[in-house]
């Protein structure tokens, strides 16, 4: 009764190391997936963010998924090791008798069994999580290689595999994040803090709840089978080549599926040039020049001579009437815009401030005219009405 | 004589513009024109229109463009400023005294230049808006044809919002963008609003914007494009008229290349990205019904598309896009099962989880109480019993 309180190897070191790998990549994988299956989620893209963005997260996902599938390649070996080198029992697979253990054990918690069920080296729980995360691994391995590969994949299967890939590569991560959340965090956290898969060992106390028909194995002495060391050794030399080989296979299959393909550019696409600035050709400005140098070059000169001859045109008579209810609105007697009045024959012979707007037989000396062939006085004759005045002033400005 | 004709000629030519005042106008006011130096109030229309009512009046400018000093007074008056009785110099504050201040300006241009900027007394928000459009900016830079408010507007006959009909939008901005309206004119949106009147398709600004029109070449308008298309695409009134998904942002935004486009644009709206938005696979201005022979996203277009970005691509890489329709047990049954299958077994295994965890919590705190109560020892940790030999 007074002997130490034992303890128990449950885990040797490489499957500690095991575990450390599979739950950093599994953490890893499962944070920078979800958060792309829930982009919209702003808990999501905060975390994308903080990784440095959809890109880089991405790539993190794919780094994660590469060392997990060595990982893997790894476990294969362990694990085929202990079964045909050490031939240890296939205790880890799950069986029937798991199924109805279950359910004793839930019949127990329920209060309609005195007992709960007897486990061996693995319960059933454990059994449950390790077929989960053999049976995810593969269909997320499956279905990510779709994914990574879709324009591969494709070429054998219906494009509608691909976004089938995604449906069940973001349900099964659904599922895995939950089942480890609920069924692994309760069994070796919450229920009872089991460390022996960081430390290796369990107590005497912990061996006797958890794994009764174990201890009852190791105290009796029938837990490892008696190994011996020659047939350890030949075995070893068949295993060695064949993993050898399988790893080898393995290792050039992940290979493969990093760099299967190239499925997209990793440039820009050709931009599609589109001409911008293509301007509809300007309207012409309604202006009346061709009629202007018409009227310049043509009609005015016969018919300045004729009117000089045979017409003799007057202030009183012609221009007045032209000028005054033009001018005369500024240039009146009152008025007197720029001193000047253009609302009598004598005010236009006097002219204004920059001298006489009329001088007779001098249109070219005549400021009237001068301002007028500018074009852009405010009260505007129109090129017929200057070449009157003009002819009137050559023949010299009668009153 | 012949002298004086030559120069008579010339100085006509450089008065060329003139076409007589047709109608002799009187203005009521002009008894009351006060001399020039002295300070007055502001004229009233009639006053400007006594002189600038006459057709075919001109300047001509140092560059040898002829600048129309005319206006007929029937256009202003049925503008929409017209028909508020603003004054003319309210626009022209440089022309209320006479003469006028002199035009400075050397071409047609920098007069128009000059003076648009009048707008902001009375429309400040529009002004400041278009301070960040991308014709602002191309005028800041040097370009001198970029719009400014009259381009689009008008001058002497602007009109009010509405008035003109939705069709004017796009053939005012034709003026400058002839090329795009041509492909606009010939895309689903452009021939039912031209062709057939139709109020719900967009013009230019619905995408674009108006007065703060932004460059549509910029990484952050390509990221936000998505969301333009969806105000139209994922309402379902307007969408129900034409039988459209509405589900076309949700099923984007699902997919690859919708979710970096997201969150490009939500983390770094400037950052470039080579996923595709709407307008890389259905097109831009020129874009067409889906069933259209010449759209780019008709099933046999469709692999044409993918490859210019997935040059690798084979027939049946398309198909992998389930065209922003949810999957369905017709269209894509593989998904809708899996869909289907998860939907039943994640609930089916974390609920089992959930109960059998949750029995198992309560049986350990029933075990802990009564092992509390020592006259009941029930249940002693059954390591020596075994229920199975």
């Amino acid at each position: 009764m007074s002997e130490a309180p034992r303890r128990y190897l449950r885990f040797r070191r490489p499957d500690r190391a095991e575990h450390i790998i599979l739950l950093s990549t599994f953490t890893l994988l499962a944070i920078t997936g979800l958060v792309q299956k829930f982009a919209e989620a702003g808990l999501s893209q905060a975390i994308i963010s903080v990784l440095g963005g959809i890109e880089t997260t991405r790539s993190i996902h794919h780094v994660a998924a590469v060392v997990l599938m060595l990982e893997a390649i790894f476990h294969l070996g362990t694990v085929s090791y202990k079964v045909f080198v050490r031939r240890t029992r296939l205790d880890m697979l799950p069986a029937l008798a798991d199924a109805s253990r279950a359910w004793a054990a839930f019949l127990y918690n329920l209060g309609l069994r005195r007992h709960p069920p007897q486990e061996g080296r693995y319960t059933f729980a454990e059994k449950a999580e390790y077929f989960a995360v053999v049976w995810g691994t593969v269909l997320m391995a499956v279905t990510g290689f779709m994914m990574w590969n879709p324009i591969s994949t494709t070429r054998f299967l219906p494009g509608q595999v691909i976004p089938a890939a995604k449906a069940a590569h973001g349900y099964e991560a659904i599922l895995a994040a939950l089942a480890i959340i609920i069924w692994h965090m309760y069994h070796v956290h919450v229920r009872r803090f089991n460390r022996s898969m960081f430390t290796g060992h369990l107590k005497e106390d912990e061996m006797l709840e958890e794994h009764p028909l174990e201890l009852a194995d190791i105290k009796a002495g029938l837990a490892e089978r008696p190994v011996d060391p020659k047939a350890v050794a030949r075995r070893l030399r068949v295993f060695v080549p064949i993993y050898a080989v399988a790893a080898g296979l393995l290792l050039a299959g992940v290979y493969a599926f990093v760099t299967f393909e190239q499925t997209a550019i990793t440039t820009l696409p050709e931009p599609v040039d589109v001409p911008v600035f293509v301007p509809l050709t300007p309207t012409p400005l309604p202006t009346l020049v061709p009629t202007a140098i018409r009227a310049a070059t043509a009609t005015p000169v016969a018919g300045a001579t004729q009117s000089a001859t045979t017409v003799i045109t007057t202030w009183r008579q012609d221009i007045g009437p032209l000028i005054v209810p033009q001018c005369g609105t500024c240039h009146s007697e009152e008025g007197r815009m720029a001193g000047l009045d253009l609302t009598s024959y004598a005010g236009a012979l006097q002219g204004g401030v920059s001298g006489p707007a009329i001088v007779p037989g001098d249109p070219d000396a005549s400021l009237l005219v001068q301002r007028q062939l500018a074009g852009d006085h405010p009260g505007q004759l129109s090129t017929e009405e200057l070449e009157r005045v003009i002819a009137w002033i050559e023949a010299g400005a009668a009153e | 004589m012949t002298r004086r004709r030559g120069t008579l000629g010339l100085l006509l030519l450089v008065a060329a513009g003139l076409a007589g005042l047709a109608a002799v106008t009187s203005s009521p006011a002009a008894a009351g024109v006060a001399p020039a130096a002295q300070p007055q109030a502001d004229p009233a229309n009639d006053e400007c229109l006594a002189c600038h009512a006459a057709p075919g009046q001109t300047l001509l400018l140092p560059s040898g463009e002829l600048l129309s000093i005319s206006l007929a007074a029937e256009a202003f008056d049925s503008s929409v400023h017209g028909r508020e009785g603003l004054a003319c110099v309210a626009c022209h504050p440089g022309n209320v005294e006479f003469p006028h201040s002199p035009v400075t300006a050397q071409t047609r241009r920098e007069y128009v230049l000059q003076r648009y900027t009048v707008c902001a007394d009375c429309h400040a928000d529009k002004y400041d808006a278009t301070l960040d459009s991308v014709h602002q900016r191309a005028l800041a830079g040097g370009n001198l044809e970029a719009a400014v408010c009259t381009d689009c507007h008008g001058a002497h006959d602007v009109a009010a919002i509405g008035e003109t009909g939705r069709a004017t939008i796009p053939q005012t901005c034709e003026r400058c963008h002839s090329a795009i309206y041509q492909a606009y004119r010939d895309s689903v949106h452009g021939a039912a609003l031209i062709d057939e009147g139709n109020p719900d398709v967009p013009t230019c600004v619905d995408c674009h914007g108006v007065h703060a029109v932004q460059g549509p070449s910029t990484e952050s308008f390509h990221l936000f494009s998505p969301t333009i298309c969806a105000r139209c695409h994922a309402d379902p009134e307007l969408m129900t008229r034409y039988g459209l998904s509405t589900e076309i942002l949700e099923t984007y935004v699902a997919d690859f290349h919708g979710t970096t486009v997201l969150l490009f644009e939500k983390l770094a709206p400037d950052q470039e990205t080579n996923k595709p938005v709407c307008i890389d696979c259905h097109g831009v201005h020129d874009i067409q019904r889906v069933d259209d022979p010449d759209s780019t996203v008709i099933q046999e277009n469709l692999l044409v598309t993918c490859r210019r970005c997935h040059p690798d691509a084979t027939a049946n890489f398309p198909s992998a896009w389930l065209g922003h329709y949810p999957p369905d047990p017709q269209h894509a049954p593989l998904v809708y099962y899996v869909n289907v299958f998860y939907r039943v077994f994640i609930p089916v295994v974390i609920g089992g989880m959930i109960v059998f965890v949750g029995s198992d919590i309560i049986r350990r705190i029933l075990n802990r109480r009564r092992e509390a109560r020592p006259e009941r020892p029930r249940s002693v940790p059954a390591g020596k019993s075994r229920d199975t030999p």
